[in-house]
């Protein structure tokens, strides 16, 4: 026998010998690819696929290499309980991210439950969504978390006295938003002059600004889209309408300055993540993102890049069998232990209870960043 | 036995939503049969679901007694707004029932019983294989007796020419009023059924789309015969799984797929007429030959 076969043989068996040990770390990504929703799901991926590729670039998790097995659940809710029902049934991943709207969570998510596998929110901001059982985890940050901290900021910053407010009532999202921002109010003791509504896709606000302007509100409490809040904000300017505008999530998008350019100074939104926060862990997944998928990164990137480093760390702390339902229990049992520092800044787990008065899923546990625009960007609000 | 319990756990919700949209299907088919192009039947199964939906999660019903509500609800809200828009037909029909839709669904999403358009969750899983099945069997027998009744030789009457129906003495206003209302009975119980096995259900999926997608289903399976519905539903709905292995190219092959049906086959997959025409130039071929 020659050197150069000692050497292959040699590396031969080594290799079988980590193949036999190191199991891929399967893990399930679904999220809205295609239809309306991808605007969402695909920054969502993006953010999953750019950590997976650094933890396995440091060798993965105790040797194991993370495999994510990506399927489209086109922010449908048969689509995403068929999804949900592969990945657990037929593809044994170890758990499961998404689905990326609300909805699909509540159709999907008692499937994942039912089956004792964690099912991973990073965009599911609606009430309720924990309560649907243990095994439901989210690190999106609730819309009852950050707005009362947008409103106390704002209403210290502007001395506000009495507000009104207008919001979307056809949408989920917005409605939910509206609900949140009216106990804020109730709890902070703040007069509403009057609450105006308006529908998706609606252009001309007139009508319903008219009737704030007449109520001379020191601040406008806007629960809306970025598409239609930036129309607010000009046709509010153009009506003489000054007073600012204080906003929910749905205002986090550049669209926001595409229309209102610069309607909308002074406007106070609130965030589970700031692109400009200048903590190493978010410069690094800002700087990385970029360079992998040449556009700038959002919040819901940072949250999914975030999700993925909590679940490594749970991953890290237990001992992977190769056993599935083992290993999905272990998981199960040692994500809500763990706290990071992200890209979004701190994070821990916070149990909920559910509709049965039992411990129920995990919601983030997460100090928002208040933004206020000026010159047509988001700028860290400081106290100035 | 281990892989058809691997299977079943995998693809029990598609299967199920095949049975359901093959209901849908059928249900649109009924009133098609009588000439009428409806597109309210996707808010029937809206009212269907929502009724069913409540009556559990409210009330604890037991289940029959929630499908039969779920039947009759959308029946009662038929017979009520059919009597006014079934003078209407062609175009202006579809366009009066497209306007109920909407209406339908602006309430859904203003009313603080049916949640908003958060919609209703935790709805209890009490639909079972069974159920679709017998439902869907029921109604497959009951169409295909209506087919060859006399109520069902008055709807075909109907859909020919309705002058000459008229002057046959059929009761023409009765007898579209009828099947828009059996139509909205099978939609109502598709809404029911799906209610039950998704967990969760909101206004948005009754809309204008969901119309369209129903339509879609029984014209591209052809109306000529009660097979082509149930068809048209199944392939609809196994077309995108059966192609997730395409991944990002996977919903234009089913554009591409439905395009081609419907310029090569433009009465639909299943057409009894030219499956016969096909059977029987088969035959003459074969013994026609020494």
């Amino acid at each position: 026998m020659n050197r150069a076969t000692k050497h292959l043989l040699f590396a031969a068996a080594s290799l079988l010998a980590v193949s036999a040990v190191a199991g891929d770390l399967k893990i399930g990504i679904a999220e809205a690819l295609t239809g309306g929703a991808a605007q969402y799901g695909v920054p969502i991926r993006n953010g999953f696929q750019l950590a997976a590729d650094e933890i396995n670039a440091k060798g993965g998790i105790n040797g194991n290499k993370v495999v994510l097995v990506v399927e489209d659940e086109q922010g449908k809710k048969e689509e995403a309980i068929n999804v949900f029902k592969k990945l657990i049934f037929q593809d044994k991943v170890l758990m499961i991210f998404g689905p990326t709207l609300s909805n699909s969570m509540f159709a999907a998510g008692p499937v994942a439950n039912a089956a004792k596998v964690v099912a991973f929110g990073t965009s599911n901001t609606a009430n309720g969504i924990s309560e649907m059982g243990p095994y439901i985890f989210r690190n999106s940050v609730m819309e009852s978390d950050v707005l009362p901290v947008t409103v106390r900021t704002a209403v210290k910053h502007y001395k506000i006295k009495k507000v009104a407010v207008i919001y979307g009532n056809d949408d989920a999202f917005t409605k939910s938003g509206y609900d949140v921002f009216k106990k804020v109010l109730e709890d902070q003791k703040i007069p509403v002059t009057t609450t105006e509504t308006y529908v998706k896709g609606d252009v001309d606000f007139k009508a319903q600004l008219t009737k704030i302007k007449a109520t001379n509100p020191d601040a406008i409490i806007c629960s809306g889209l970025a598409e239609e809040a930036a129309t607010l904000m000009v046709q509010a300017r153009g009506l003489g309408l000054k007073a600012p505008f204080i906003g929910g999530n749905g205002f986090n998008s550049p669209k926001l300055f595409e229309v209102s350019k610069t309607a909308g100074e002074g406007t106070f939104v609130g965030s589970p993540w700031a692109n400009t926060n200048p903590t190493p862990a978010n410069q690094h997944f800002v700087a990385a993102y970029k360079q992998k998928y040449g556009a700038e990164p959002n919040q819901f990137a940072a949250q999914a890049y975030d999700a993925m480093t909590i679940a490594a760390a749970a991953l890290k702390s237990i001992k992977v069998s190769g056993n599935v339902t083992t290993d999905r229990e272990a998981l199960h049992g040692a994500l809500p232990k763990v706290s990071i520092s992200g890209a979004t800044g701190p994070f821990k787990f916070r149990q909920s209870v559910g509709k049965d008065g039992k411990p129920a899923g995990y919601d983030a546990d997460q100090t928002p960043f208040i933004y206020v625009i000026r010159d047509g960007k988001f700028v860290l609000f400081t106290g100035k | 036995m281990e892989a058809f319990a691997d299977f079943w756990a995998t693809y029990s919700t598609l299967i199920f939503t095949v049975g359901i949209h093959a209901l849908l299907a059928l249900s649109l088919w009924l009133t098609l049969s009588c000439g009428l192009l409806s597109l309210a039947n996707a808010a029937f199964m809206g009212i269907g679901a929502y009724t069913a939906a409540l009556l559990t999660l409210h009330l604890h019903w037991p289940f029959p007694m929630v499908l039969a509500a779920g039947a009759l609800a959308p029946a009662a809200v038929a017979l009520v707004i059919g009597a006014p828009t079934l003078r209407l037909s062609g175009v202006y029909l579809a366009m009066a029932t497209l306007a109920f839709g909407e209406v339908t669904r602006i309430l859904v999403l203003n009313l603080e019983i049916t949640g908003g358009p958060e919609g209703l969750n935790g709805i209890p899983l009490l639909t079972t294989w069974w159920h679709i099945l017998l439902i869907l069997a029921a109604a497959g027998y009951a169409l295909a007796r209506l087919r060859r009744s006399r109520m069902g030789r008055a709807f075909e009457a109907i859909r020919e020419d309705e002058v000459a129906a008229r002057m046959m003495g059929i009761d023409v206003e009765g007898h579209k009023l009828a099947a828009f209302t059996l139509g909205a009975v099978l939609a109502g119980l598709a809404g029911a059924l799906n209610a039950h096995s998704t967990f969760f259900i909101s206004p948005r999926e009754y809309g204008f789309e969901n119309a369209v997608d129903i339509l879609t289903m029984t014209i591209l399976g052809g109306i000529s015969s009660l097979i082509g519905p149930v068809l048209g539903a199944t392939i609809l709905t196994l077309l995108p799984e059966l192609l997730r292995f395409l991944h990002a190219y996977r919903l234009a092959v089913n554009g591409l797929i439905l395009i081609g049906v419907v310029l090569f086959l433009p009465t639909g997959l299943w057409d009894s007429r030219r499956l016969r025409q096909l059977a029987g130039a088969w035959r003459t071929r074969r013994e026609g030959k020494p």
